[in-house]
């Protein structure tokens, strides 16, 4: 029992951890054909840690262990994070361990990281990151909290696995659409927001007017780059496990037998990798917002949590 | 009506209802005037769906004739209208706001919260497959008028008062499998007609202060 | 336990009495009085966690002479959880307080300061210990005092003597509710004893608990910091010492915490209509939210971190006013999880709120200044303070494996299950507030990212931070135990949730510990553990594990590389701390996107050179935040008081006669109303 547990939370670390740069490729090579170029393979991500890895990294000599203690935290928070949350096995073993406020706060703790790392390096491009990062998370949180609570209701549970479990056996499964579609178009918001996709960030720049994320980990050079990069590519595979799995669970190993859990690898690899390739879409159809605009999407976001919340109540009352 | 049954069949027209209000937030949030008026032909769309969705369960055929005038009039000649007072006036194309967007979101939140206790005790009354639709619509007929309260812009306003127009009719719908239908067709004549007054109106209101802006009426008094 | 109180008077009055019996040696004086303190807050430790074993409440009293008032003592549950939080917290200050105050020597007073410091803990250990109401009214007022003096012990500034005036005036204002409060209990009970309170002869008309209620609110609320009573915690907090403001921020405004939940679950029984729980939800929230906006907008970090404290105080009265609303609703099983949320809150922020003060005080000691402006690239000159600041600062934003986490997810949890509440309004307000309490736990978050990161990170921004050197060793255990603290408590709910129900049981009547607890205590599940469950110890594993996971990638694909250090890339320049962000630009994207809260104004002055209008010479920015409640509710307040008095004034004529003339009027007036 014990060692089943195991080795299934290891087998999720690990497809996780594969599956991150292979997502941060596709979204690469789907924007470069938008954009009539041939683009790097989607494998190039993992070429690019294996090389950062290999390469001396630089620190700053103004810098603290702050700065190098960061990316494993952000790494070990990120991958945790993802623990929580089931990919192709609808219970894991990890239920217990956190609920969804659990995992908002495992990444807060590495964006809180994240943040000082930007500071501790003392030049202004650091500062700039970090002050821009913390407007944006602190605008994101409270939707995510809301959106997360209407899911919440509709499943009767805050358990991850519980939700997604109970759905994908159609057992309490929302008897009503529209709160639970309301909560979905929330936390899409919430996730271009929270990994930093345009429209409120741009992965791909670096230009000191619009950076966020990359301004933030600008000195990071070797092998902390790559567990930063790594953390980021992770970042995102989570919440598009969480949007994926939450809102459509079909396919998803309710049992554990082989056959099943290889069905539900298959259709977990396939859904991510389609979300994948919408959001390069949508970051070749979109321009980033300026900073101070991006308050209207994410108080779209806030709202349309709100309206999920009420919609429940109200249409079901 | 064998297809769906009555459950299935109102959670859709719920849905439809939602879509519509959610096209409204999306009008609230939006700052470009022209992607207002895009939104608006979306929101009509949906709206003409719901409605036939509507005539489809209930078998009711005049509904389906007000979806059709729905489509023609809103998502084609009145945008065509106020794509055309867009040109012309030359309005800028950011929006000039007495209330910033995410203040207004919240206000609008706290509208739809409103229109559910207004209408929590009649809608147990109904027993129409579309009844929770009403509160949606009221909400859709309030955030309509705060439209018109928060923005400057005679052609924001008049999108404004559009969508209340929008949220009526799928009240209407909602609370009485719509209205009669020479009763509709006047509705859908006003409107047109309407519409064509403020658009000559935003005319001459450019010629005298070189802006739409309506705010620029107080000067007028003396 | 007798042996245990009258040895904690006995110590505490020792530490009140020897200091001044060694004038002019001021190292004995300090000594003598921390460490009478420090002894005293052991057996002060052993005696809260006594209390709080023992299965009857245990009480003692003594009658006096003077009417009405017997000095009992009652140590229930609740009593004593606050005796253990206060001695824990007076412990830390203690050894904490050896250190620091070498800082005084020949400035102030050790003897006096220490004086008052034992006194100032035993008064506050009294108050929650007093089962009377004239003697609570007696050490409540004492403890006031107290704090005043110690928070004017710079007296000689004049920013200082002003916090002191404002903090006195609010604390007596915040009496003259209680006041009222205990006025209309006796009214009915006939009798000033807490034990008559809790069974009146008649019960009390509904009116009158009304008032009682709101009375209690607004009185215990003004010591707690509520928004708006919180104006004086942003001057008195800073003012003070910072081993007292540890005390001030970190305990002594618990004690209205205690006492609003002793008058509405212990005196009202905890029947009570469910807007008073609203009431209370709706404080909670606007001073969790108020509160941590103010803070972030500081740069003095003492003023920010008294900020900081009414937020979560506003933390716990969610915790607390969820509880209440589940209460009238009948659904004593949330009602019992709201106040353990809110009573493990209230721990949590005294042990944190404690450290942060302390490590502000040695901030201080080091740097001479409390302008975080001024600080920057501590870490590496001050590296214990330093880490403990961060323990301290990651715990207060409620990050995992520290103990804000837990709590903070419990006030989550309890709001959550409002959805079995039966009323719509509830069911939509109690989310919406869980919504704000996110908003204000990442605007904490972002508020400490600040403090420590311009403190502590990159490259020093003065010539005091430069010179800045590690604090003495007292210090340091003092701030050490506190952190020890914080990261115990985020990892051993098991052993605290038990505790903590041993509380929220007899004032609400059920017991939770063991359905909160699943999985052998392993996990927190508030209702079971396929609703929501979290459990630390796992979560802790978990991050360890991929933390070497990551230590491990890095050396099997990197090998032995060595890393080579350079400056920063300054862009052709080379790096100073001109170039790094400061703590005002650091928030401005925050303070434009809610600039209808602050109400910023901004003041940009050039000069240009005589040359050129393209060549700056000097620029002078400047930025104030209104203070809205000062504004618009205490200045109209204190003009009409002013311009009361000033009428009132002809009274004072200055004639002695006129004088004698009204105390004859008054007698001869009375005497016919005797009559």
């Amino acid at each position: 029992m014990m060692l089943q547990a195991i080795t299934l939370v290891v087998a999720q670390a690990i497809v996780l951890l594969a599956i991150s740069p292979f997502l941060v490729g596709l979204i690469r090579k789907v924007k470069a054909r938008f954009q009539c170029r041939r683009g790097a393979g989607v494998f190039q991500p993992y070429a690019d840690l294996a090389k950062l890895f290999r390469k001396q990294p630089v620190i700053s000599t103004t810098t603290s262990w702050i700065f190098t203690a960061t990316p494993y935290i952000l790494f070990a928070s990120t991958l945790s994070a993802g623990l929580l949350v089931p990919t192709f096995i609808s219970q894991t073993p990890m239920n217990f361990a956190g609920n969804i406020i659990a995992l908002v706060y495992l990444l807060a703790l590495g964006t809180f990281f994240l943040i000082l790392a930007g500071l501790d390096a003392g030049s202004a491009f650091g500062g700039m990151g970090s002050s821009r990062e913390a407007i944006v998370a602190s605008l994101t949180e409270p939707a995510m909290i809301l959106s997360i609570f209407a899911i919440a209701l509709t499943a009767g549970s805050t358990n991850l696995s519980t939700i997604v479990h109970k759905t994908a056996l159609m057992e309490g499964i929302v008897t009503d659409p529209s709160p639970h579609l309301m909560a979905l178009a929330a936390l899409c918001i919430v996730a271009l927001a929270e990994t930093g996709r345009v429209p409120v960030d741009n992965p791909a720049t670096h230009l000191e007017l619009t950076m966020i994320h990359e301004a933030m980990v600008l000195e990071y050079s070797g092998r902390y780059l790559a567990l930063v990069e790594w953390a980021a590519g992770l970042k995102l595979a989570v919440f598009l496990t969480l949007i994926a799995n939450v809102f459509a669970p079909w396919g998803i190993a309710t049992t554990l037998t082989p056959a099943a859990m290889g069905i539900g690898l298959v259709t977990y690899i396939l859904k991510i990798a389609g979300l994948a390739m919408l959001i390069g879409t949508l970051e070749c159809m979109f321009a980033k917002l300026r900073l101070f605009r991006v308050t209207d999407l994410l108080g779209v976001a806030f709202i349309l949590a709100l309206l999920g919340l009420v919609f429940f109540y109200i249409l079901r009352g | 009506m064998s297809l769906f049954s009555i459950d299935v069949g109102s959670q859709l027209v719920d849905l439809g209802s939602a879509l519509l209000l959610l096209t409204c937030f999306a009008i609230v949030a939006q700052r470009r005037l022209s992607a207002c008026v895009d939104l608006f032909v979306l929101q009509s769309v949906f709206l003409a769906l719901t409605a036939s969705l509507v005539a489809f369960l209930t078998g009711i055929h005049h509904i389906y004739v007000a979806a059709a005038l729905t489509i023609v009039v809103k998502a084609v000649i009145i945008p065509r209208i106020l794509k055309q007072v867009i040109e012309h006036v030359n309005v800028k194309r950011e929006l000039e706001m007495n209330v910033n967007v995410p203040t207004g979101l919240l206000i609008c939140g706290a509208l739809v919260i409103l229109a559910f206790f207004i209408t929590q005790p009649i809608i147990p009354l109904g027993f129409l497959l579309t009844r929770d639709s009403l509160a949606i619509a009221l909400a859709i007929v309030l955030i309509g008028f705060f439209m018109m309260i928060a923005r400057k812009k005679a052609v924001t306003q008049v999108i404004g008062f559009l969508v209340m127009e929008n949220g009526l009719f799928l009240g209407a719908t909602a609370a009485a499998y719509g209205m009669p239908l020479i009763v509709e067709l006047g509705v859908f004549f006003d409107l047109l007609v309407g519409t064509l007054i403020i658009g000559i109106y935003s005319h001459r209101l450019q010629d005298a202060f070189d802006s739409v802006d309506t705010s620029k009426l107080t000067t007028l008094k003396e | 336990m007798t042996v245990l109180l009258v040895g904690l008077l006995a110590i505490y009055m020792a530490g009140i009495i020897l200091p001044p019996c060694f004038p002019g040696r001021p190292r004995i004086q300090n000594l003598v009085a921390h460490g009478l303190a420090t002894g005293a807050g052991l057996v002060g430790i052993v005696l809260g966690l006594a209390g709080l074993l023992v299965p009857e409440p245990w009480t003692v009293s003594a009658e006096s002479t003077i009417p009405f008032l017997s000095f009992a003592i009652r140590l229930d549950p609740l009593a004593s959880f606050f005796v253990l939080t206060i001695s824990l917290v007076g412990l830390a200050a203690s050894i904490f307080a050896l250190g620091y105050v070498t800082e005084f020597y020949g400035r102030s007073s050790i003897a006096a300061m220490g004086s008052l410091f034992n006194g100032f803990l035993l008064s506050m250990t009294l108050v929650v210990m007093a089962d009377n109401g004239f003697l609570f009214l007696i050490v409540w007022e004492l403890m006031a005092l107290l704090s005043y003096f110690l928070v004017v012990t710079e007296h000689e500034k004049a920013e200082v003597r002003y916090a002191g005036l404002f903090y006195l005036i609010m604390a007596h204002v915040g009496t003259a509710f209680i006041v009222l409060t205990f006025l209309i209990f006796f009214q009915e009970a006939g009798s000033f004893s807490f034990e008559a309170f809790r069974h009146p002869e008649q019960p009390l008309p509904e009116g009158m608990r009304t008032l009682a209620f709101l009375m209690a609110l607004v009185g215990f609320g003004a010591k707690a910091g509520i928004v708006p009573l919180h104006v004086w915690l942003p001057y008195a907090h800073p003012a003070a010492p910072s081993h007292i403001s540890a005390l001030m921020s970190g305990v002594m405004i618990k004690t209205a915490i205690y006492a609003l939940l002793r008058v509405y679950f212990d005196f009202l029984g905890g029947q009570f209509p469910w807007w008073w729980g609203f009431v209370v939800l709706l404080v909670g929230t606007t001073s969790a939210l108020l509160g941590v906006m103010y803070a972030l907008m500081e740069n003095d970090l003492k003023r920010l971190l008294a900020f900081s404290s009414v937020e979560n105080v506003g933390i716990i009265l969610l915790g607390i006013g969820a509880g209440m609303i589940f209460q009238s609703y009948g659904l004593k099983e949330f009602a019992a999880l709201g106040l353990l949320a809110g009573l493990y809150h209230t721990i949590n922020h005294a042990m944190f709120k404690g450290l942060l003060f302390m490590g502000a005080g040695s901030l201080l000691y080091a740097a001479h200044t409390r302008n975080m402006e001024e600080y920057g690239g501590l870490l590496r000159r001050m590296p214990w303070t330093g880490l403990f600041f961060l323990v301290g600062a990651v715990s207060i934003s409620a990050l995992p494996l520290a103990n804000g986490f837990v709590s903070e997810w419990l006030v989550f949890q309890t709001l959550f299950l409002s959805l079995k509440l039966p009323a719509l309004f509830l069911k939509l307000m109690l989310p919406i507030a869980a919504a704000l309490l996110a908003l204000t736990g990442v605007l904490a978050l972002v508020c400490f990212a600040k403090a420590f990161g311009m403190s502590f990170l990159a490259l020093p921004r003065s010539s005091h931070a430069r010179h800045a050197k590690e604090v003495p060793i007292a210090m340091r255990i003092g701030m050490g135990f506190l952190a020890v603290w914080c990261v115990g408590l985020g990892l051993a709910p098991m052993i605290v949730v038990p505790l903590l129900n041993r509380i929220t049981g007899p004032l609400t009547g059920v017991s939770i510990s063991d359905k909160v607890l699943a999985l052998d205590g392993w996990a927190l599940a508030p209702v079971n553990v396929q609703f929501s469950s979290i459990s630390p110890p796992m979560l802790a594993a978990m991050l360890i594990a991929c933390g070497l996971l990551g230590l491990f990638l890095a050396f099997m694909f990197g090998g032995r590389l060595v890393t080579r250090s350079h400056k920063t890339w300054g862009c052709g320049i080379n790096l100073s701390s001109r170039t790094e962000y400061t703590a005002t630009g650091f928030v401005q994207p925050i303070k434009r996107v809610f600039s209808t809260i602050y109400q910023p104004t901004v003041k940009l002055e050039t000069e240009f050179l005589e040359e050129s209008r393209y060549f700056a010479k000097r620029r002078r920015f400047e930025f104030h935040i209104e203070p809205v409640f000062q504004k618009y509710l205490y200045d109209p307040l204190v003009d009409f008081f002013v311009g009361m008095a000033d009428r009132l004034r002809i009274l004072q004529a200055g004639s002695l006669h006129l004088y004698l003339a009204y105390i004859f009027v008054t007698l001869v007036v009375l005497l016919l109303f005797a009559v």
